[in-house]
């Protein structure tokens, strides 16, 4: 039989820097993995252990994945002391992603905050690939100071995209930084104006529109509240869980909530389907 | 209103442990269906031929009975040992349940399942064939969630089967007995069982005065007495009154035991969603040592852990416990059941509420090993009065 534990090896091709703590690796698996935007995947540090985390990559590129992640801990620490032409571990891909089929048509709000935005980046790639199938796509991105922001090159870029917008806050007002300033849910404020009102010549209905969102366990608890009271249908938000996770599998049981194995039935869930839960995230 | 007082045995779940009469598997096509025989033989074996018959065995397989260990405070507490040249003198076939359950001979402490970072796609697993003689009625039905788990269900497809488990499970041959006496702490009429297994077993033997009823339950379990005929003989109406008699009395007594805990109204979905006080309340004395998960027969989790090995690494899978604080622990600090009496009430939600809700099964057994294994003296039986008592003050 199969081995599901295994790790494939994979080997680090480029490293890149997005802030102080957070990194950018782009990884070349042995065998080829191919994934769903939002699935995720075990990656190895050899000798220290395994950590989930979902690409940041095209999930139509298969040859090579990319991963965003931020230094926290044992495995994301050793990360960082790996050089390029270093062999990690890969495994998955896992867990259910988005279903794009679901969303064309739509409206399609993507709400980041901090290296949030990177599992959503997949998404936001997937989506590009096929634009004219969505009526428009609205990235909103919090992160702390102007220096925590990640993909700052990319966001501009993001922003040409044909029916596509981007828009930013950092926390606290800041020297270097001229934008919106408080937490993520400002970014959401203008919502219930923009069914009646074009905003950037976009407008945006919360009934019918999905959206995705990613973040912090706080933040996730606060968007959700405010997404619902802009109209938004639960079964239309789809959020990124977090659970602690050892197997990815649906075996060992550290992710479960209630009866959800969240490797398994997430990570990403709609507001429905965790709405009997007191404090989900 | 004592028998199955824990569990709502409504029509929506018919076998409280979901040990479905034909089998494990919900499947069809799986082997444990193959196992099971339209009619179930049953024959007689003297005590010294019992003997003889596991000593053949032992020839060709690890065989495992239990025995009585003379611990440093002279309790005697039956667990397993390995057959070798010669029987354990001390084995004990008859009375209550071996200290272990049958979980640890498909689910290893600790096993390694990966080498790195070159590895094959094929699973080397190392699963001798094994005849465990001394599962109970609960160790029996414990092994269903590690079906429902492991293998693949209407939950998990093919490509998710865990060839660890199976390997064991598949080469592992299980000879229940029935119990001839219960703990003080057993209640697994509570949970709608029985102290003694019907299904889920190769060979299963009821200990009687002069010997064992052996009752067959697989073509495999057949084939443990093939060329052993000499040995056997056949049963009559008088052995099958004394066993029917014993497993009367043996529920009885459980079912007497059981009745000062009894719940007003049957368990239902979220009855055990009580108050945090509640909960902190049977909560006390418990230090987190997760002994409870461990000798419990449904307690599935692991965790995978690391380390540098000859040639290279190696992962081990490692049994975990859902009451240590890192279990639900996440990078950076986040912790989902940061409180002792949050991760309680998980396991204890786990066994009545969550299992029940993804498997259809309820995962306790009523086996009261968690009850015996805790230095708080934590009895999971009052901690459930407890809580759904609080609820329904609410
Ligand atoms: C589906 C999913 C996708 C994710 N995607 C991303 C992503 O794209 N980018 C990103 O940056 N992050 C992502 N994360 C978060 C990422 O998985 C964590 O940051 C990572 O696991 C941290 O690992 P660490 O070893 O560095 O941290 P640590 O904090 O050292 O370790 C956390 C783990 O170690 C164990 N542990 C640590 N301390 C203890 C202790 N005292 N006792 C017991 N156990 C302990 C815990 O069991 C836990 O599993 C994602 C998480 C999930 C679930
Ligand atoms: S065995 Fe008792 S003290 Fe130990 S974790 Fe379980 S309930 Fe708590
Ligand atoms: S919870 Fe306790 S009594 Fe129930 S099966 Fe597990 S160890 Fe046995
Ligand atoms: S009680 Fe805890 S350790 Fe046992 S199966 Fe449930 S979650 Fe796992
Ligand atoms: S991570 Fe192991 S069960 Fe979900």
């Amino acid at each position: 039989m199969k081995n599901l534990y295994r790790p494939i090896e994979s080997v680090i091709e480029d490293i890149k820097s997005e802030t102080p703590n957070i990194t950018t690796y782009r990884f070349r698996p042995k065998e080829p993995i191919s994934f769903e935007a939002g699935q995720f995947v075990e990656l190895t540090v050899p000798g220290v252990g395994e950590a989930p985390f979902t690409p940041s990559s095209n999930p139509n590129i298969t040859d090579t994945m990319e991963i965003t992640i931020m230094a926290v801990g044992t495995v994301t620490e050793a990360l960082t002391k790996m050089k390029v032409g270093d062999t990690v571990g890969i495994r998955g891909p896992y867990g259910n992603g988005y279903n794009l089929t679901d969303f064309e048509g739509k409206e399609i709000l993507i709400v980041g905050g901090g290296v949030g935005l990177a599992p959503l980046r997949s998404l936001i790639l997937a989506l590009f690939d096929d634009v004219d199938k969505y009526k428009k796509i609205s990235i909103r991105y919090g992160a702390r100071t102007p220096e925590d922001i990640i993909y700052k090159d990319l966001l501009p870029e993001w922003a040409q995209v044909k029916n596509t917008e981007v828009l930013q806050t950092i926390d606290q007002p800041h020297p270097k930084w001229t934008g919106t300033v408080g937490v993520i849910t400002v970014l959401l404020d203008d919502l219930p104006l923009l069914t009646t009102v074009d905003v950037e010549g976009l407008p945006f209905s919360p009934e019918t529109a999905v959206a995705c969102v990613c973040g912090p366990p706080i933040m996730l608890k606060f968007v959700n509240i405010a997404l619902l009271e802009k109209g938004f249908k639960p079964e239309n938000i789809y959020h990124s869980m977090e659970r602690n996770m050892s197997c990815g599998l649906g075996k060992c049981g550290h992710c479960m909530m209630g009866e959800f194995y969240i490797c398994k039935d997430g990570p990403v869930m709609t507001a429905a389907q965790i709405a009997e839960f007191d404090d989900p995230f | 209103m004592a028998r199955g007082f824990y569990v709502n045995m409504g029509d929506d779940h018919p076998s409280a442990l979901g040990v479905a009469p034909s089998g494990f598997r919900e499947k069809s096509d799986t082997p444990f269906q193959a196992r099971g025989l339209a009619r179930m033989k049953e024959v007689f074996i003297g005590s010294e031929n019992l003997l003889k018959l596991i000593g053949r065995w032992a020839k060709d397989h690890r065989v495992y009975v239990p025995v009585t260990f003379d611990i440093m405070n002279n309790e005697e507490t039956p667990d397993y040992d390995l057959v070798k040249d010669a029987l354990p003198e001390t084995i004990q076939l008859h009375g209550a349940a071996p200290a272990h359950s049958a979980k640890t001979f498909v689910f290893y402490p600790r096993e390694v399942v990966a080498n790195y970072p070159s590895s094959d796609a094929e699973a080397n697993v190392e699963a001798p064939s094994t005849v465990v003689v001394g599962p109970r009625g609960c160790d029996v039905r414990g092994l269903a969630k590690f079906d429902k788990v492991y293998w693949s269900t209407k939950h998990f497809t093919e490509e998710h089967d865990d060839p660890f488990i199976i390997e064991k499970r598949e080469n592992t041959y299980i000879v229940s007995i029935d119990c001839t006496a219960a703990k003080e702490t057993c209640f697994c009429t509570a949970v709608g069982g029985k102290p003694f297994a019907e299904e889920g077993f190769d060979l299963n033997l009821s200990p009687l005065g002069t010997g064992c009823i052996v009752t067959v339950g697989s073509e495999r379990g057949d084939g443990l007495l093939a060329g052993s005929d000499d040995l056997l003989r056949e049963v009559t109406q008088e052995h099958k009154s004394e066993r029917d008699k014993n497993r009367a009395s043996v529920t009885e007594a459980v079912d007497r035991q059981n009745a000062q805990f009894a719940v007003e109204q049957p368990y239902d979905k979220r009855d055990l969603a009580s108050s945090e006080d509640a909960w902190a309340y049977v909560t006390q004395n418990c230090v987190g040592c997760g002994a409870c998960n461990r000798v419990c027969p449904t307690c599935t989790c692991f965790l995978l852990v690391d380390q540098r090995a000859k040639g290279g690494y190696e992962r081990s899978r490692n049994w975990d416990t859902c009451l240590s604080i890192g279990y639900a622990r996440t990078g950076g600090g986040g912790n989902s059941r940061p409180a002792l009496a949050q991760r309680l009430e998980n396991r204890l939600r786990c066994k009545f509420e969550y299992s029940r809700d993804r498997y259809g099964l309820v995962t306790c057994t009523g086996c009261g090993r968690c009850i015996d294994a805790c230095m708080g003296r934590i009895d999971m039986r009052e901690a459930i009065k407890h809580v759904i008592t609080e609820k329904a003050k609410v």
